[in-house]
């Protein structure tokens, strides 16, 4: 038996769940950036580093979790379309590492005692990482007529 | 006079060519969203250091100041980037009932922005030695957060408009 996906009830469904993922994603990618332009010696001066992360922790990963499940939800709609989609694939190897990257090095980078030279590269990768995956996210569409 | 301003607009060389082009497009459009995450923050960070959610232990003077300049850079790329994939079918945008709905809110941005110019924006450290956080700081910051809100989702809506027969594409 085809199992109705609940989301193709409504034709407003998909797009305000991308207005969610937009919001989500602008909030966590944008404050990690915060952070990185203060690696960089740009912005918030007064605070340290680790001292915006800390004031934005909870905002930012709300705006992450907020974005990955909207994502789910946005890839259930149509999951093989997703999973033959090699962009989606490189935004998820993108999102995984930048991910990954946050919780470890990047918060590592955060603490006193780094030399600013350290921070800097680490700030880099990080943006590199984090702009990755919007673009990934763009070309989902841009690729898609190519698989029928 | 508009609309033979808008369709001169989109038939000029680079936005023919970015209509049409297969990548710079969505590199465009990647661009704008890029800017708009780092623009969004900023104005988060902005208005929950207002409401007093957030860095709490810096001065509001220092935050709206050491960002101000930031901000209208983030806002320049996003907008520059929003005005020409607006640009390439500049004549459809026209009619597109979110993209005006989108305006709007930006013009709304502006009156806000004029509005507590002198009572928030101007003079924040006024703000900090408040022995409270004044209502219309906070007032001000809710309105920018619902405000920018809504012109992020209009953005996302204006694709969702079939686009119209008829247009004057060269």
């Amino acid at each position: 038996m085809l199992i109705e996906n609940p989301l193709g009830i409504s034709a407003d469904a998909f797009p305000v769940l991308e207005c969610l993922h937009i919001a989500g994603f602008a909030l966590s990618i944008g404050i990690t950036a915060l952070v990185d332009f203060r690696l960089l010696g740009f912005g918030l001066q007064k605070q340290t580093p680790a001292q915006i992360a800390r004031a934005f922790e909870w905002w930012t990963l709300g705006g992450l979790i907020v974005a990955v499940f909207s994502g789910l939800l946005i890839f259930s709609t149509d999951p093989d379309m997703y999973y033959l989609n090699w962009s989606f694939l490189i935004k998820m190897a993108c999102l995984v590492l930048a991910i990954a990257f946050n919780y470890t090095i990047h918060k590592r980078a955060l603490s006193p005692g780094l030399s600013p030279a350290a921070g800097r590269l680490v700030a880099c990768i990080s943006l590199a990482l984090w702009v990755s995956v919007i673009f990934g996210g763009i070309f989902i569409a841009v690729i898609r007529p190519g698989l029928t | 006079m508009l609309i033979s301003f808008l369709i001169w607009l989109q038939n000029l060389e680079p936005f023919s060519d970015l209509r049409s082009s297969a990548y710079v497009y969505p590199i465009v459009l990647a661009l704008h969203l890029s800017a708009i995450s780092l623009f969004g923050a900023m104005i988060v960070a902005t208005d929950l250091r207002l409401l007093g959610w957030a860095l709490r232990d810096g001065s509001i003077a220092d935050v709206i100041g050491r960002l101000r300049w930031p901000k209208r850079i983030g806002f320049l790329l996003a907008a520059t980037c929003g005005f020409s994939l607006f640009s390439s079918k500049a004549e459809e945008y026209y009619y597109n009932s979110f993209f005006r709905t989108k305006i709007l809110l930006l013009v709304l941005v502006a009156v806000h922005a004029l509005v507590f110019r002198r009572s928030v924006y101007g003079d924040p450290a006024e703000l900090d030695r408040a022995p409270e956080l004044p209502a219309r700081a906070k007032v001000a910051a809710g309105l920018s957060l619902f405000l920018w809100l809504g012109i992020l989702c209009c953005g996302r809506y204006i694709g969702y408009v079939e686009g119209r027969a008829g247009m004057h594409f060269k």
